[in-house]
């Protein structure tokens, strides 16, 4: 279903490059580490060896006394400094438990890597060095590395207080699986165990903290995704004034998640800038940018369907290997996932009980796709299981379960409402560009050789721009519109870009709002002395937020240089005026016009023939709030916290080498809805990179420890991204839902893909070696998990 | 430490520089702290992503695999250096196509293209795919750096055929 763009306008939809684009050809963007501060100050960290233990004495006087040390901090030196961080979603608020969190870690240790103590050096090298010549006395404590143990019995408790190892669990959905099992003609059941991966932008989290002792004054540079949320946390855990905090978030990155606010790593380069009184920079190592986690879960699952595939109920027991508590929100991914288990399909009784478990690796931290990656992969395997059941074809199954287009706004059992789409026709446009049936002619063909190729559907629904009633994630953001006497327009946002183009983006919104040229049209972004509060780039959120926000404010401005224009020209008061091509003309006599540039300059200079309503500024700053967000639970507790609901159908083709359990990706196909596209360029980057980054995570990217919890997985030669040769080219199809009662119509991409690719790969996986009857219940798709699987069905 | 140091003087874009640098100091840092060259990056110091790729008497090369005072006397060419008559078609191209999200590995994806059309003028995709593959990006999915790079050498190709 094409519905084509509701704003069709100069530049909004068409493919128009980066804004800033020049300035990263020609080595001009600044990210936070290209930025020099006479007499900065290097940080290091002295991490933990061991996995779980008590400290008993730390030894600095080597260190203090080692070449170009200033200072050697530990965690309990760092306490008057330093409050507990604040909890981005407190779980001992929300009937789970709180943890004490504090940049260094205090008398124990939970996971290996973590920071106990920092040292200062006039070099990087230097204090790296003297990182080695801190002694620490450990007393080695039983660890757990898995949620089973964790959850055993005579399980040693991680956090005393809490007498559990449970930080927090909770029910979405009605429990009423057993009643409508006893009539359903089919029930299964099963367990799917995904592993641990992590988000690895390529920048590692950079920081450089600036303290001004005389003024009081800190001045943060941070490769961050919320510079004002930071500043909030900051200022209550450092004790200071928001206003004595600036934060700037240049040119980042990538963050996926991983540069959300609050983490203790935030706090590392300010907090010690303020104690020794030079800027200090602190940069991430790789390894310790591959601690921060997300995806371990065990999911069990039980589904009760009709003979035709009709999904009756679906009962699921999520486990999460949280790791370690933190204060961020990465311990959410859980509950979203649980918000999003069976989301767009028509399952009337759908529960998830949800448990996070705390065990001694590094804590679940933000990523890309915030937990939905999970729940994706579980009911994507769940249709192909129920398919092979029932003998249903699988895209049929998902055709029979799909929440129709006719049935929107359709509340999905964790009260999550859809708004609008068509997951059918997303499917038929996937199987089309796919050639299905031929596919499937030639894969007959290729077994009786011998030849095992598979092919595998992924059905992806994200709820996008995320609301936390009490926290600091906001499905609204707010944006500022400018335009200089000279009609030069700045919008100044709440929202950032790492990357993603949701700049651009803006950039063509207000462009088009305005009647102006693109090139007249700059954003800033990042700085909280600048830009409005606002939340930042986390949950695809930036333009849905950031840009509707502009459009209001650009609409606001336009406004008044209509009223300029009707001045300038001696018209009426009510006169219609037509902006376009940065001339405003009237619209009953177009030959009577002026330019956008004498309209803005006569609103500065000639104030007094304005009409008199007419405040002389031009100049207005609005708030994008979405009308759909419920934050007041309702009888059965449930909240509508999600803005927009893109949707995408993933097919993965593949061939397995069954001697070897080698996979080669043949072909990836994705159609995928957001709504109204304002840049088709930026969308398809954001699609394919989701889909790629997905990829990874299904065959090659595993966190992998020892039996002591010491991550081996510590860089790029073992936590395997995929690489330009392992993945194909990515073949997009295209649909046009908008999302209805918003002004762009746009819905959040920056998550897509990821899930959708994950889920199809895994069932074409699956496809390849059902012949063999072989089944794969995990993930990674390693070469080893296949030969395993396979083995296991020859017995 | 005074023991620790020792002066390096290298060609960087083209002028002659000399710093004092630590003997333990790499390439990479040296170029980024002592010389102020902050086109090339640090992703991994292992080799790995190709954030840190530059150009080192005529050759590509990732600079956090040399250390700064093994290259005495080199000649260095950096992201800096590669629009200095302007952006260069191929620029252009990753420019047009989207080839870059954050742009952080896009230093080393630019020295990368240009190193195999040196060598392969006219690539087809699987030659493009190996050629880059010693760098890592993690926002684009790869695919608009190929695209960018193929026509870039398809456009150079149609031009070299009409004259």
């Amino acid at each position: 279903m094409e519905v084509g763009l509701r704003t069709a306008g100069k530049s909004v939809g068409r493919p128009v490059r980066k804004h800033d684009g020049d300035a990263y050809l020609t080595a001009n963007a600044t990210y936070t580490g290209d930025i020099v501060l006479p007499g900065t100050v290097y940080a290091a960290l002295v991490r933990a060896p061991l996995a779980h233990a008590l400290i008993r004495s730390v030894s600095t006087a080597a260190a203090e006394g080692a070449t170009g040390v200033i200072a050697v901090v530990t965690g309990e030196d760092m306490i008057p400094w330093c409050d507990e961080i604040p909890h981005g979603l407190d779980a001992g608020h929300l009937g789970g438990h709180h943890s004490a969190v504090f940049p260094l870690a205090v008398e124990k240790v939970v996971y290996a890597g973590e920071p106990i103590a920092a040292v200062v050096a006039t070099s990087e090298a230097d204090a790296h060095a003297a990182c080695l010549m801190v002694e620490v006395d450990y007393e080695p404590l039983p660890v757990l590395l898995d949620v089973e143990s964790a959850l055993a019995a005579d399980a040693p408790i991680l956090y005393p207080a809490w007498a559990e190892n449970v930080l927090i669990e909770g029910h979405v959905g009605n429990d009423d699986f057993a009643e409508v099992a006893r009539t359903a003609p089919h029930v299964l059941e099963g367990e799917l165990r995904t592993h641990r991966g992590t988000a690895a932008p390529m920048e590692p989290r950079t920081y450089l903290a600036d303290w001004d002792a005389g003024r009081q004054h800190l001045t943060l540079y941070a490769s961050t995704q919320n510079p004002h949320v930071l500043r909030t946390v900051l200022a209550a855990a450092m004790r200071l004034r928001e206003d004595q905090i600036h934060v700037v978030a240049p040119k980042v990155g990538g963050s996926f998640g991983l540069k959300m606010y609050g983490s203790r790593e935030d706090f590392i380069a300010p907090v010690l800038a303020r104690m020794v009184g030079r800027p200090v920079s602190w940069v991430e190592e790789r390894a310790a940018s591959l601690l921060p986690a997300a995806r371990e879960q065990v999911l069990s699952y039980r589904v009760a369907f009709d003979d035709d595939g009709g999904l009756l109920a679906l009962d699921v027991e999520a486990l999460t290997d949280h790791g370690a508590a933190a204060p961020t929100h990465g311990w959410a991914m859980a509950y979203v996932g649980a918000l999003s288990t069976g989301l767009g399909y028509a399952i009337e009784h759908c529960h998830v009980h949800y448990r996070v478990v705390v065990t001694n690796k590094a804590p679940w931290s933000g990523t890309k796709p915030f937990g939905k990656d999970g729940a994706t992969l579980l009911l994507e395997r769940i249709m192909e299981r129920v398919a092979a059941a029932t003998g249903v074809d699988a895209g049929t199954v998902r055709r029979r379960n799909f929440v129709a287009p006719s049935a929107f706004p359709y509340r999905h059992t964790s009260g999550l409402e859809l708004d609008s789409g068509d997951y059918a026709a997303a499917l038929d446009q996937t199987l089309e560009i796919l050639s299905h049936e031929r596919l499937r002619a030639d894969q007959a063909r290729l077994r009786a050789q011998g030849r095992y190729l598979g092919i595998g559907l992924g059905f992806e629904l994200m709820p996008e721009s995320a609301d936390i009633p009490g926290g600091f994630v906001a499905a609204y953001d707010t944006s500022t519109v400018r335009m200089s006497p000279s009609g030069r327009v700045s919008v100044l946002t709440g929202v950032t870009s790492p990357g993603t183009g949701s700049d651009t983006g803006i950039c063509q919104l207000v462009a088009d709002e305005l009647g102006v040229a693109l090139d007249t049209v700059s954003v800033v972004q990042g700085d909280t002395d600048t830009c409005p509060y606002g939340f930042g780039n986390i949950s695809s959120r930036s333009l849905v937020t950031g840009g509707n926000a502009a459009v209001l404010a650009a609409r606001d401005v336009a406004d008044k240089i209509r009223a300029a224009a009707r001045a300038l020209l001696r018209a009426d008061y009510d006169e219609p005026v037509l902006i376009e091509d940065g001339i405003a003309r009237l619209t009953r006599d177009p030959s009577r016009s002026v330019s956008v540039v004498e309209a803005a300059r006569a609103v500065y200079t000639r104030s007094y023939e304005l009409e008199l309503d007419v405040e002389p500024h031009l100049e207005s700053t609005r708030t994008y709030r979405p009308s759909n967000i419920r934050e007041v639970p309702d009888a059965l507790g449930r909240m509508q916290t999600y803005t927009t609901y893109p949707y995408a159908v993933h097919a993965s083709v593949v061939e397995v080498d069954v001697e070897t359990g080698v996979v080669t990706l043949l072909r990836h196909v994705a159609t995928h809805d957001c709504g109204t596209v304002v840049n088709p360029l930026m969308v398809d980057g954001q699609v394919t990179g989701g889909v790629v980054m997905g990829l990874g995570a299904a065959f090659s990217e595993e966190l992998v420890f020892d039996d002591d919890g010491i991550p081996l997985t510590t860089g790029f030669k073992t936590y395997l991204l995929p690489r330009a040769v392992d993945v194909p080219r990515v073949e997009l199809g295209h649909l046009c839902t908008p999302a209805p009662g918003t002004p762009l119509g746009a819905k959040g991409v920056g998550e897509a893909g990821f899930a959708g690719a994950l889920a199809a790969a895994f069932n074409a996986v699956n496809d390849a070696v059902a012949p063999l009857g072989a089944r794969l219940d995990r993930t990674p798709l390693s070469p080893i998990a296949i030969m395993r699987a396979l083995r296991e069905a020859r017995r | 430490m005074d023991d620790d140091l020792t002066a390096l003087e290298i060609t960087v874009n083209g002028k002659r520089r000399s710093a004092t640098v630590d003997r333990r100091e790499l390439l990479i840092e040296a170029l980024r702290n002592r010389f102020g060259v902050t086109g090339p990056k640090i992703g991994c110091l292992t080799g790995d992503c190709g954030a840190c790729t530059v150009r080192l008497d005529g050759l590509i090369t990732k600079s956090c695999l040399r250390i700064a005072v093994a290259e005495d006397g080199a000649e260095i060419e950096t992201l800096e250096s590669m629009s200095t008559n302007g952006l260069t078609g191929l620029q252009e191209s990753f420019w047009d196509n989207n080839a870059f999200q954050c742009g952080y590995c896009l230093s080393g994806m630019l020295f990368a293209a240009e190193d195999l059309l040196d060598h392969n003028p006219t690539p087809d995709e699987d030659e493009i795919r190996q050629a880059i593959s010693g760098n890592l990006c993690r926002c684009t999915g790869y695919d608009a750096i190929v695209t960018a790079i193929k026509r870039y050498a398809e456009r150079v190709a149609e031009s070299d055929r009409r004259q």
